[in-house]
């Protein structure tokens, strides 16, 4: 698994390749907090398009991320889940407390919900 | 062993061969969903987070009297420590809460998912058929 920041206007963008689980979704938590709590980012965006496997434990990071966004009145946004990643996040019945979209344009141009 | 690195081993191993029982993707998805946070629950509750603990993982091929209770039996076996009784029942999904969704995910995946104890020894038996 490999996860990278970028950083626009008041944005950062994290691209996520591989598989989040256990083995990594402990650093995939840490860059979500570390963003919004330390840094205080308004607005974090998380590219899963090339996540083809998510378990509980990154179900886990992503609901983490989304509290510290709520917290913080931040927002924590999400796209590009793949089918399995989305199955994933529907068995949860968490899908729709996400804000999820299908790329990176949509979620960049999106206004707060 | 009880380490997260092995998971992604695992995961690899066990789509294909669920595959070659019979079942079809979506069900290979959600086999290897439940193995994976079947050992990940053993890591992280039974061995608290140990690392190079054992943990013993055994495939059967379930042969039924007719096509449709054929299928897939995994069991698995560690030497930790008892669980909570109250762990097992497991949380109810959809509140934004970060833990617990491990037993639901295992439960939704697969048709028998059963715990026991016998001495020190927990064993997990989980089975899928094919439909």
């Amino acid at each position: 698994m490999q996860i990278s920041a970028r950083h626009l206007d008041n944005t950062t963008i994290f691209d996520v390749t591989g598989d989040i689980d256990l083995a990594n979704s402990p650093a995939v938590r840490k860059a979500f907090l570390t963003e919004l709590r330390e840094k205080k980012i308004p607005r974090v965006i998380v590219n899963l398009q090339g996540v083809k496997y998510i378990d509980s434990s990154g179900i886990a990071s992503l609901v983490e991320g989304l509290k510290a966004s709520r917290d913080l009145k931040a927002r924590f946004i999400l796209f590009g889940l793949s089918k399995s990643a989305r199955e994933v996040l529907q068995l949860s019945r968490l899908l729709k407390l996400f804000e999820i979209y299908e790329n990176e344009e949509q979620a960049l141009s999106a206004e707060s919900v | 062993m009880s380490n997260p690195a092995v998971l992604c081993g695992v995961r690899g191993a066990v789509s294909p061969l669920a595959g070659a029982v019979g079942f079809g993707e979506e069900d290979c998805h959600k086999i290897t969903l439940a193995l994976d946070e079947a050992i990940t629950n053993v890591i992280r509750h039974a061995y608290g987070g140990k690392l190079e603990r054992p943990i013993k993982i055994e495939f059967h091929k379930v042969n039924g009297k007719d096509a449709a209770k054929a299928g897939l039996e995994i069991t698995l076996t560690d030497r930790g420590v008892k669980p909570n009784p109250d762990a097992l029942k497991g949380l109810p999904p959809g509140e934004l809460r970060s833990g617990g969704l491990g037993l639901h995910f295992m439960r939704q995946s697969m048709d028998t998912v059963v715990h026991t104890r016998v001495g020190s020894t927990n064993r997990l038996r989980m089975v899928k058929y094919i439909r």
